[in-house]
């Protein structure tokens, strides 16, 4: 499954990453350029998965370079940053062009990062949730730097995406969609969930 | 009865030019070995006996110069005995020139039993020869030649149907002269169809080329005088023989295309039959459309194997260059290049299709001129690579940096120098681990060695560990240049420059993988030295096939960045835009 970042720069995208596929934290990071890549094997239903997740550069002008990445996922995971009220404002235009430019059927996590700067909280998670009721999204808090909820993050993600897969919901043998089925693996499904790790554009950086 | 092998074009100009002759200026290159040996042809002048459209004498003399360079024949002793095979034998370059046909027309023999002759010395020209190539080439090379030698046949077979037909038309007209007329223009299509053999793709737009002069023969035609038959020919009209000859031509042609047709089917046959891995190849291209699709198929599949082969047992997997290749992120960098490069090339199309007449063709020109500036030179890795291996060494780096400074979109090659660093490491890591153990050995067998040496599949795993990872960062390289023009890169630096840049940039990087894979190479049978060539052999042809697996990746990755650069191009250009 190929899965796409996309949040607002800044806020942490590239960390939260790090911290999923290597687990470990790296306060400063170099601007993402266009996309980058990580990847991690997961284990759902006992079933090996590969998570290939494109993590994209949240700044504003990189956005029509990443809007091309869109098409190739099967989930995002929608990041703000919970102390600046700027990125979360930002969501619309970042959830608009995820889905205008990707499948339909995309999974879509919003993802309130940098929960551990409680004191410096801008947006309350309620706000959060109720933006993720309002456009069918599933909302979670997580930290990079503690490492709170990340895996949780990217594994329900994943789990969504193996779901409607199962649900027969996603067309595999469209190449389209970011889910590529490997081979069998004595008898269990590996299927690569795309993590499409968008950030938001919306200037700025931490 | 004149000779000469004018062009169409060049009949109209003589029309008013009595002196045409002298004017054979675009064609004089090739020709000039034929003036000079015949000097017939420069007396060929207006209403002169007949004029033949008889383009493939050119063609011929294009040959001709070729097999004089190649083969370093006299062409005028040729001239004159044009079935002195013993010379023939001599030259294994171009195995399908067919002298026997040029020589023919000129011998005025009965048109009927010229067409056997032709067959018959080229037949027999193909099996002569065959034996000079069967004693080099051995068993392949006599395979090859039968085939060849059947091709040839059977493409004989097809032309003699054209001589038929072409004959029948101009039979309504008249006798001898006639027949010998259409003859010649047969004669002229053969050469260039026998010559399609080898290398057919090369030789077709000559033919569609030879189509249009014969055509602007007939106009030349008709305004009379040019052609000499006209004079002989009392009932019919001018109008009517245009017609006949016009026929007469297409027919030709059409035989024509169909024997280059035959020769192009019958070559990828004998290519498969040769070369098993060919058909594969060739199946692999029409199954997929994208490398990126292709690498991850080959992925999976190793994927596969390896879990059966755990499965198995629980051998430790062997270095697979594919999933390695994926592991450094390479193959989502080049799927992620790949969907830049489609889309922009979506949005080049739509820039393009908003724009027409002078602005299209300006557009159009400028993108062509990108297009060129990207063409992959000969990639000559043999020779200076080899040389100055170490100056180059350090150079490459030096280059690589600067050559994206050029590109100028502020990218730094960090990655990639480390990975290239990383391989260097090890590289020196493994030497100086055998170069003291050689020397050791003597005095203490394998005792103190032994528990640091690598083996050899060690050796194997990290040279393939390298190209992957080198090859996936050049990939990522490639992919980040491309997203930065994109984003709108400094607009002092075009576009032409930028890909006159990347062209170099990608050759550096070749150059670079075939540096290393040569080390490694190296490297692998030092420390392999004691072991058998069975078992280091495949080891260091591995390394050598990924290595220029590698090169292929990095080249098609550099050419999905022709349409970003030029997507780029009209965005900074003055043309107005198409929304993207």
């Amino acid at each position: 499954m190929d899965c796409f970042f996309a949040c607002v720069a800044g806020v942490g995208k590239s960390c939260l990453l790090l911290q999923f596929t290597d687990k470990r934290f790296q306060p400063v990071h170099d601007l993402t350029i266009g996309v980058e890549f990580g990847a991690r094997m997961i284990t759902i239903d006992g079933k090996q998965v590969k998570l290939q997740i494109w993590d994209t550069a949240g700044q504003e002008s990189f956005r029509s370079i990443t809007r091309s990445y869109y098409r190739g996922a099967a989930g995002a995971l929608l990041v703000y940053d919970i102390t600046r009220r700027d990125t979360f404002n930002h969501l619309t235009t970042w959830l608009e062009d995820a889905r205008q430019h990707s499948s339909s059927n995309m999974v879509i996590m919003l993802i309130g990062n940098k929960s551990d700067l409680e004191s410096r909280r801008d947006v309350k998670k309620e706000e959060g949730e109720a933006f993720a009721r309002e456009h069918g999204l599933v909302f979670m808090e997580t930290s990079a730097k503690t490492a709170a909820n990340v895996e949780e993050a990217f594994i329900n993600t994943a789990k969504e995406i193996y779901q409607k897969i199962q649900e027969g919901v996603f067309d595999i043998s469209n190449e389209n969609n970011g889910i590529k089925i490997g081979p069998q693996h004595g008898g269990a499904g590996t299927a690569q969930a795309g993590t499409l790790a968008g950030q938001q554009g919306g200037g700025g950086c931490c | 009865m004149a000779q000469p092998s004018q062009e169409g074009r060049q009949k109209a100009e003589m029309e008013e030019n009595e002196d045409a002759a002298i004017t054979w200026s675009d064609e004089t290159g090739r020709e000039e070995g034929r003036l000079d040996e015949d000097p017939m042809n420069k007396n060929v002048g207006v209403g002169e006996g007949e004029k033949m459209v008889h383009p493939a004498n050119t063609l011929e003399g294009d040959a001709e110069s070729k097999i004089e360079n190649a083969a370093m024949m006299e062409e005028s002793g040729e001239e004159v005995q044009p079935f002195a095979e013993e010379e023939e034998e001599d030259s294994v370059v171009i195995p399908t020139r067919k002298r026997p046909e040029h020589i023919i027309p000129q011998v005025e023999i009965g048109d009927r039993m010229k067409e056997p002759l032709v067959e018959d010395g080229v037949q027999s020209k193909a099996e002569s020869s065959g034996g000079g190539w069967g004693s080099s080439l051995g068993s392949w090379g006599m395979s090859l030649i039968s085939s060849a030698t059947a091709t040839v046949s059977s493409v004989g077979h097809t032309l003699s149907h054209v001589v038929e037909k072409a004959e029948e038309s101009l039979g309504i007209l008249s006798p001898t002269e006639l027949s010998a007329e259409g003859e010649e223009t047969t004669q002229a299509t053969v050469p260039t169809e026998e010559a399609g053999g080898p290398a057919g793709s090369e030789e077709d737009p000559v033919v569609k080329e030879e189509g249009v002069e014969v055509e602007g023969d007939e106009k030349a035609f008709s305004h009379g005088g040019a052609f000499g038959m006209l004079g002989k020919l009392g009932g019919m009209t001018a109008s009517s023989i245009t017609s006949i000859v016009q026929n007469t031509s297409k027919t030709v042609i059409t035989g024509g295309l169909d024997a280059l047709e035959l020769i192009g089917k019958k070559t990828m046959d004998i290519l498969a039959e040769g070369d098993p891995g060919f058909k594969r190849t060739k199946g692999l291209i029409h199954r997929t459309n994208t490398l990126s699709q292709v690498l991850r198929e080959a992925k999976e599949k190793e994927e596969q194997r390896l879990a059966q082969q755990d499965e198995d047992s629980l051998a430790a997997p062997k270095a697979h260059y594919g999933l390695l290749f994926d592991e450094f992120q390479g193959l989502s960098h080049l799927e992620a290049l790949e969907m830049l490069s489609h889309e922009s090339d979506g949005n080049l199309q739509a820039v393009l299709s908003s724009l027409s007449g002078e602005d299209l063709l300006r557009v159009k020109a400028e993108l062509d001129e990108i297009k060129s500036a990207m063409i992959l030179e000969e990639i000559d890795v043999e020779s200076d690579v080899v040389e100055e291996k170490d100056e180059k060494e350090q150079d490459l780096m030096n280059i690589i940096t600067e050559l994206l400074f050029q590109v100028h979109i502020g990218v730094t090659p960090d990655k990639l120098n480390r990975a290239r660093q990383k391989a260097d490491a090890w590289l020196k890591e493994v030497q100086e681990d055998s170069t003291p153990k050689e020397a050791a050995e003597g005095l203490e067998k394998e005792e103190v060695v032994k528990p640091e040496k690598k083996s050899v599949q060690d050796v194997h795993s990290l040279c393939i560990q390298s190209l992957a990872e080198v090859t996936a960062r050049s990939i990522e390289q490639l992919h980040k240049c491309g997203e930065l023009i994109l984003h709108g890169a400094d607009p002092d630096v075009s576009a032409m420059q930028r890909a006159a840049s990347l062209t170099r940039l990608t050759v550096a990087l070749c150059k670079e993988l075939s540096v290393k894979s040569e080390k490694f190479a190296s490297c692998l049978s030092t420390v392999g030295a004691q072991e058998k060539p069975e078992i280091l052999n495949p080891l260091v042809t591995s390394v050598f096939l990924e290595a220029s697996n590698s090169t292929m990746y990095i080249q098609d990755g550099f050419q999905l960045l022709l349409p970003i650069l030029q997507l780029s191009h009209l965005q900074h250009s003055a043309t107005p835009l198409a929304p993207t």
